[in-house]
């Protein structure tokens, strides 16, 4: 595939992902592991889709738009990292995926901005009792402005970031610092996924659930799904002592 | 009325809920959320419980007030709800009573389970197998997404159209209050132990000591790390995620902020050899 035909596929590609984060949620294709993995599929180089989705997932678990919040586009980070990273350039992939992510967020909150014009429309077409004008809007037009805000960025740097890219990663290795200081902050990257998951758990009120989970792991070396089988046999208990014990 | 109220069908309901999966939050904005896919969804309804044509305008206006929820557990069990209310001939200010008493504690219900938990512990399992290049990782992920959350939304509209009216109470506590007391609890336990094992961060500073056994002197390499990992294994994350937690809840930043500090602190380490 040409450059340009490649960009177009994969415009249309985050376009379709977009709108299935927006209603269907059939596949979650805005989480990266999945646009990767299917960039992956596209450009021929499933593994690197897999390498840069994967890590890229891994920042970001449980980073999700709580209450309408902008969060980085890992999405769009996974497509263009995959793509910029195929055969065999992992590094540079992942030293492009995350700046991208990270700067999507502007655009992120104009598009969340922007799509009030639909609002202001059904209003119109409330008022004039159009339902039929109300539907089209809803078909065929309410998902553009986000579909777009995405599409479009994919396009213009597969389509012209070719030589872009070429310089980047020609800079990358006559720095290797770089390279260190982006992979420290994919290390700790992740802290952020946890504190928001933290932060919509009742945490003051159960400190102690969390602690054990710590020292199951930190010192006792257990796996995750035995980790989660004692926090079930921990919950069972614990209702048990609350709830049954005074109906007894 | 101009003409009467006819009974709200399966074909109905199964109509509204297609136009939820498709178009739930398209149109999305910081003015009122999900309205205008709220909306979209019900009116095959209205068009049945509200024959008379100013009625179902009103109603084409009420429900394009502020709306927003959990997409997938939250916004279906309350179009349950709802339909069973404008079956009933409820006024709008009780349809919009249930939306506004349900979406609250939907929301914070909904993300919960669904976003932090449930997903979380797939996105995390099926990222290791990719990671390995295990092509069934992405596949898996996929299936645990598609089955799952097609019979949860599924179910919750229409086991919410039976329950009616009741589901008010059921929310509150009961059932619902303890199934997700159990799933937060879960959480916990599985965030704590896992938090640790996918942050990362090390230092490979070390220092040199000069130490005298037996009248001879020799230099010894101490690793700070293992210093760190004597006193409190796993330090360095959790005190990450402990300031990004405290930035989070108590200094109101927002998400991107914070990201934007970790990865200046990680790359200014990364890049001076403090962290690696």
């Amino acid at each position: 595939m040409s450059p340009v035909l490649t960009a177009l596929v994969l415009a249309l590609l985050a376009y379709i992902l977009v709108f299935d984060m927006l209603a269907p949620m059939f596949v979650l294709g805005n989480r990266p592991l999945i646009a990767g993995f299917l960039t992956g599929l596209i450009v021929g180089d499933v593994k690197t889709g897999m390498l840069i989705g994967g890590t890229l997932e891994l920042m970001s678990l449980g980073v999700y738009t709580y209450g309408g919040a902008t969060v980085p586009d890992y999405m769009l980070g996974a497509i263009l990292g995959t793509y910029f990273g195929k055969g065999g350039n992992f590094d540079v992939g992942i030293a492009l995926a995350i700046p991208a992510a990270l700067l999507m967020t502007q655009v992120d909150i104009l598009n969340r901005f922007l799509n009030f014009v639909f609002v202001h429309r059904a209003d119109r077409y409330a008022e004039a009792g159009d339902v039929k004008g109300f539907e089209r809007m809803m078909v065929w037009t309410s998902h553009m402005i986000w579909g777009f805000s995405r599409a479009i960025p994919v396009f213009l740097a597969i389509a012209l970031g070719e030589p872009v890219v070429k310089s980047v990663s020609a800079f990358f290795d006559a720095f290797p610092w770089i390279n260190k200081g982006i992979t420290a902050a994919g290390g700790i990257l992740p802290a952020i996924g946890f504190a928001m998951l933290l932060k919509i758990l009742p945490v003051e009120k159960y400190p102690a659930f969390l602690l054990v989970g710590f020292v199951l792991f930190a010192y006792l070396k257990m796996p995750l799904v035995g980790i989660a089988l004692c926090g079930v046999a921990l919950a069972a208990i614990y209702q048990y002592l609350k709830y049954e014990k005074k109906e007894a | 009325m101009a003409t009467k109220a006819t009974k709200v069908t399966m074909a109905d309901i199964k109509k509204a809920f297609w136009r939820y999966v498709f178009f739930s939050q398209c149109g999305w904005n910081y003015e009122r959320m999900q309205s205008v896919g709220y909306c979209y969804s019900m009116l095959p309804i209205f068009k049945k419980t509200r024959p008379d044509p100013e009625e179902f305008k009103e109603a084409f206006i009420t429900n394009l007030n502020f709306y927003n929820t959990n997409p997938i557990l939250g916004t279906p069990l309350i179009m349950g709800a709802h339909i069973a209310l404008e079956e009933a001939g409820a006024s709008f200010d009780t349809t919009e009573g249930l939306k506004v008493g349900l979406m609250g504690p939907l929301a914070g219900v909904g993300d919960t389970l669904v976003w932090a938990l449930y997903n979380s512990i797939i996105f995390s399992i099926c990222s290791s197998m990719a990671l390995a290049g295990n092509s069934l990782g992405p596949i898996l992920a996929m299936i645990l997404v598609f089955f799952p959350y097609m019979a949860l939304r599924w179910w919750q509209i229409t086991w919410a159209y039976k329950q009616g009216s009741n589901l008010m109470a059921s929310i509150g506590g009961g059932a619902i209050g303890r199934i997700t007391e159990f799933a937060t609890i879960v959480g916990l336990v599985v965030i704590g132990g896992f938090a640790p094992s996918i942050v990362h961060l090390v230092t490979p500073l070390a220092y040199s000591q000069n130490i005298t056994v037996g009248g001879e002197t020799a230099t010894q390499t101490v690793s700070v790390q293992a210093q760190l990992d004597a006193v409190l294994p796993y330090m360095l994350p959790a005190l990450v995620i402990f300031l990004a937690y405290w930035l989070l809840k108590k200094k109101g930043w927002s998400p991107v902020k914070v990201i934007m500090l970790l990865v200046v602190i990680g790359f200014l380490g990364g890049a001076f050899g403090i962290f690696g």
